[in-house]
């Protein structure tokens, strides 16, 4: 057991601990008064959960993780068929898996896999080995789930997705050639996916976001009330449960999507300047493991990782100021969920364990 | 990795842990432009929808009689209520608002923008005094309207129903114009007196509404409240009605129109006034349903005139003490000058009749006043001019309004030349035949019950013109004692004891050997005039000419009692009625039993004590709509 412990890294346990107390005060700040008083307890049964796996990812060699990569990927892939088929129907989508009475949702999980199975096949042979057929073989394997958590529909997750394939500039480099075929090839998919794809609560939502005065009382509504929390937080905050906003329930959705407005509003900019340094840590550790791994496929995992939790931070932290579309984005340690929580947990004790293994301790 | 390519790796790496401390740092700056920058911005709009003011209603004063019985209580009542901020703007919320509570759209929406384009002012009530049906409803149609709420407020109950309802009036939202004329003292929403004492009364019995500041939650609950300002209630008014007494009034007309004054003759307080057909003030205080009010208003009966105030009627006989004056003033007859009737007299070339055709033969003053001879009158009123009797009915009160608190009193009409010319402008002359019609008091001549009334308050305090009031004085809200009101003034007309002392005999004989004979009575004295005149044309004209031929004479009687130490004077007039001693003074004679007798020998209960809740006891209005706390 004592090993076990040993192999978490202090700094990374440390921020993430912080992450956690302050997420876990800022759910119990808003369920208060409300049907969801207890959800910041759940979220904490979910949480030591997560800990503990993390504990045991820790523990065991990345590469043996690595080796499961595949038959979990394709394992993944047939969960995420399942669901579209036989998933629980929340809202008109169909994502979750119910177990034990508990929903699970298998996407949260599945874009780790597929960073890890994505990780694994370009680390197991040199860059100049991956020829261009290589690379798009790659963006296949990130674009399949893709398609399938689109198909749910559930395009905040499918953009989830997106940040894996930050790794082939990594591998290849920065090529003018590439990007330039990405920005026409995303354009023409976004057009066509305006057309042939977006479902039309989508489509409003882009365009509430072009110009959120359109619909204050509509969709528009969320994002403007959380931005009134936010600026009404100001620079000391109103207080630990003293938020108006979220406490009389002007904030919608306070305890997964917008969960970090609860927290601007009561902490204020002090505690914005906190919790997103808080953040800026922990991708930075996850970074340092990255440049200590001792394989590349631990490397990549641990830049796509950094990758993936950038882009919860951005399209969650901006959306509730109103910077990025409102695309229901969790955000790690804030937002109430157990498939994402224990998602972020396997995924940083993995991060853990390449740390423990590195050659710089 | 090869070396190289892992310095590659590296290298790029670097660029990420920038990109990602850029992304934080613009993240910073996004929050620090949201709660920096804008934070004053943000922090207005966060207080704006989440602090609210609330007007706390205050409860009107309660209006009770003389004895402290109850008149008008208030209960608590609950209202949906749209408050001003959260007025729905689209025309199709409005009109789908209206569909569901069974208004007029039109009307809603008229409304809905009057209280938009107020600066200040009230909720808008949608719904008064809500049953639980309509509770039930209203919770319903609440979640498609989530902008209506429910308010608690004081509600007028009116316990006598028409018992007094002329005299007190009713109470309803201010008025457009009123709102307009002075914008300064009302507010839109307000309920003010609109009749009756409630209106004449109202600044004492209208309260200062409080305030509340209260914290909303999205669905617009109130979740706390601070900063209360309490409502201070309005006075507690004491009237000079004895309700025992208005009962009886009410109870003797038995359907048929007219009116009827008592007045006090210690200070001229109103003991009791009574118009038929009454209404009942509680139909009156639904904002918004105007369909009682406009069956009110068409009906031809015109049951929303107050007549005892309002209604001028030829006062007949009654008139023939105020001649009697004129000429005895001018010197043109004394006490003893004897007339002789045969029954008709003529007069420029004209034959005026007496209601006894074979004739009383000769009289003096009072058998004249006694046997309500018209020949005599006729006789003394040749001996006048019009401006004399002009002249005498203003000295004694007659020409000018009696001053009631009351709201709309009309004056008499009292005939002169100055009169004719102006209302008769095609022929303005003042012929010589019309003032002996006005002798025995028809003509021209037309009286308020009220000024009637007060008229034989004058004769009967030998020559004190008191002004008919209600308001008696306010209750001591700590102690629960009436403090009276200092009375109106008394004017002391300067009568002439001899002239007033031959009236009091004439008067006498009327009720012990003369007209009104028949309703003399053993243990009270009672003196008075009877009267019956041809029905003035006051209401509706052309439902007056189509009913002409079906309607009797008006009948009419007025007086004071007891003759030795008049305590109470009075006019009642009953319309149609044919013959004033056969239905006016048996209504007269039950008013002064009920004071100088029954009332003493049969006292009703003490009335309850005072409400304990400013908003009015919890207790149901009896049944039997009696005054409150009468058993």
């Amino acid at each position: 057991m004592k090993e076990r412990f040993r192999a978490l890294d202090p700094r990374l346990l440390g921020v993430m601990l912080a992450l956690i107390a302050l997420g876990t005060l800022t759910l119990y700040s808003a369920g208060r008064h409300t049907p969801q008083a207890g959800i910041w307890l759940k979220q904490s049964v979910w949480n030591l959960l997560g800990l503990s796996l993390m504990l045991v990812l820790a523990s065991v060699d990345p590469r043996r993780v690595f080796r499961f990569s595949f038959p979990a990927y394709l394992l993944g892939l047939v969960a995420l068929a399942a669901v579209l088929v036989a998933g629980h129907r929340i809202g008109g989508a169909r994502r979750w898996f119910v177990i034990a009475g508990q929903t699970f949702q298998p996407s949260e999980l599945m874009k780790w896999v597929t960073l890890l199975y994505v990780s694994y096949r370009l680390g197991t042979r040199s860059p100049e080995a991956v020829g261009r057929l290589e690379v798009l073989g790659l963006a296949g394997l990130v674009a399949f789930p893709m398609l399938l958590v689109l198909k749910q529909p559930d395009l905040g997750m499918a953009l989830s997705f997106l940040p894996i394939l930050l790794l082939i500039p990594l591998v290849k480099g920065f090529d003018w050639r590439w990007a330039l075929l990405l920005v026409v090839g995303v354009s023409a998919a976004g057009m066509f996916g305006w057309k042939h794809v977006l479902k039309p609560y989508q489509k409003q939502r882009v365009m509430i976001f072009l110009d959120p005065s359109s619909d204050l009382q509509g969709k528009g509504y969320q994002v403007n009330q959380s931005r009134i929390a936010i600026g009404a937080g100001g620079l000391f905050g109103k207080g630990f449960t003293s938020g108006s906003q979220a406490q009389l329930n002007f904030l919608p959705v306070k305890t997964t999507d917008f969960a970090f407005s609860v927290y601007a509003e009561e902490h204020g900019f002090l505690g914005v300047i906190l919790a997103l340094g808080l953040f800026g840590l922990l991708l930075s550790r996850v970074l340092d493991a990255a440049a200590r791994a001792r394989t590349s496929a631990e490397a990549y995992f641990c830049v796509g990782a950094a990758a993936i939790f950038a882009m919860h931070l951005m399209v969650n932290v901006g959306m509730v100021a109103g910077a990025l579309p409102n695309k229901g984005m969790v955000l790690p340690f804030f937002s109430a969920g157990g498939s994402s929580a224990l998602s972020f947990f396997l995924a940083l004790g993995l991060v853990m364990g390449v740390l423990q293994r590195s050659r710089v301790p | 990795m090869e070396p190289r390519q892992r310095l590659l790796f590296l290298r790029r790496l670097g660029a990420f842990r920038a990109a990602v401390w850029g992304l934080v740092l613009a993240l910073v700056a996004i929050y620090a432009w949201l709660q920096i920058i804008r934070h004053a911005e943000f922090q207005e709009i966060a207080r704006e929808q989440a602090v609210k003011v609330r007007a706390i209603p205050a409860p009107r004063g309660l209006i009770l009689d003389r004895n402290g019985y109850r008149l008008v209580d208030n209960r608590r009542a609950l209202h949906l209520v749209i408050q001003r901020e959260d007025l729905p703007t689209k025309p199709a919320v409005v009109a789908e608002l209206a569909a569901a509570l069974q208004m007029d759209p039109a009307a809603l929406a008229r409304k809905i923008q009057v209280y938009r384009a107020a600066g200040k002012g009230l909720p808008l009530v949608l719904k008064e005094n809500m049953d639980e049906a309509d509770i039930a409803m209203a919770e319903r149609i609440r979640a498609r309207f989530p902008f209506l709420s429910m308010e608690v407020a004081p509600r007028r109950v009116y316990l006598g129903g028409e018992l007094a309802g002329h005299v007190l009036g009713y109470v309803g939202e201010v008025g457009e114009a009123q709102l307009k004329a002075h914008p300064d003292r009302y507010h839109l929403g307000e309920i003010i007196g609109k009749d009756g004492y409630e209106a004449s009364g109202n600044d004492r019995l209208e309260g200062v509404d409080g305030k509340k500041r209260i914290l909303v939650d999205q669905m617009g609950r109130e979740v706390a409240s601070f900063g209360q300002v309490d409502p201070i209630p309005g006075h507690t008014v004491y009237l000079t009605l004895d309700a025992g007494l208005q009962k009886v009034l009410e109870d003797s007309f038995q359907g048929q129109s007219g009116a009827g004054v008592v007045l006090d003759l210690r200070d001229g307080g109103v003991l009791a006034m009574y118009s038929s057909p009454s209404y009942d003030p509680n139909l009156f205080l639904d904002r918004l349903s105007q369909a009682v009010v406009d069956r009110y208003l068409r009906n031809p009966e015109r049951p929303m005139l107050n007549r005892a105030i309002q209604g001028i009627y030829a006062p007949g006989s009654t008139f023939k003490p105020l001649i009697a004056i004129a000429a005895l003033e001018k010197g043109v007859i004394t006490p003893q000058t004897v007339i002789y009737c045969a029954g008709h007299k003529n007069f420029y070339g004209r034959n005026f009749r007496c209601d006894k055709p074979t004739g009383h033969g000769p009289l003096d003053l009072v058998q004249a006043i006694a046997q309500s001879c018209d020949v005599y009158f006729y006789t003394v009123a040749s001996m006048l001019d019009i401006d004399d009797i002009y002249a005498a009915a203003k000295k004694y009160g007659l020409t000018v309004p009696t001053g009631i608190d009351l709201p709309h009193e009309k004056t008499s009409r009292i005939p002169s030349r100055a009169w004719k010319a102006k209302a008769d402008p095609k022929d303005p002359r003042w012929y010589a035949g019309e003032t002996i019609s006005v002798g025995i008091g028809q003509g021209a001549v037309g009286l308020t019950p009220i000024a009637l009334a007060r008229f034989y308050a004058m004769l009967a305090t030998k020559g004190k013109l008191l002004t008919p009031h209600l308001f008696l004085g306010l209750r001591d809200d700590k102690t629960g004692a009436l403090e009276l009101a200092p009375p109106p003034p008394v004017r002391d007309t300067g009568l002439d004891p001899r002239i007033w002392s031959v009236l009091d005999q004439g008067l006498y004989e009327v009720v012990h050997s003369g007209t009104a004979a028949s309703v003399a009575m053993k243990d009270v004295t009672m003196v008075g005039k009877t009267g019956t005149a041809q029905v003035a044309a006051f209401v509706d004209k052309a439902h007056y000419e189509r009913e002409a031929k079906n309607l009797k004479d008006n009948a009419l009687f007025a007086g004071y009692a007891p003759r030795e130490h008049p305590q109470i004077a009075f006019a009642v007039v009953v319309e149609n009625a044919g013959f004033g001693a056969d239905s006016a003074a048996p209504i007269a004679k039950k008013l002064v039993h009920y004071w100088c007798v029954d009332r003493l020998q049969h006292p009703l209960p003490p009335p309850q004590g005072p409400a304990a809740d400013p908003f009015g006891s919890p207790a149901e209005a009896p049944a039997d709509g009696s005054p409150g706390g009468t058993p």
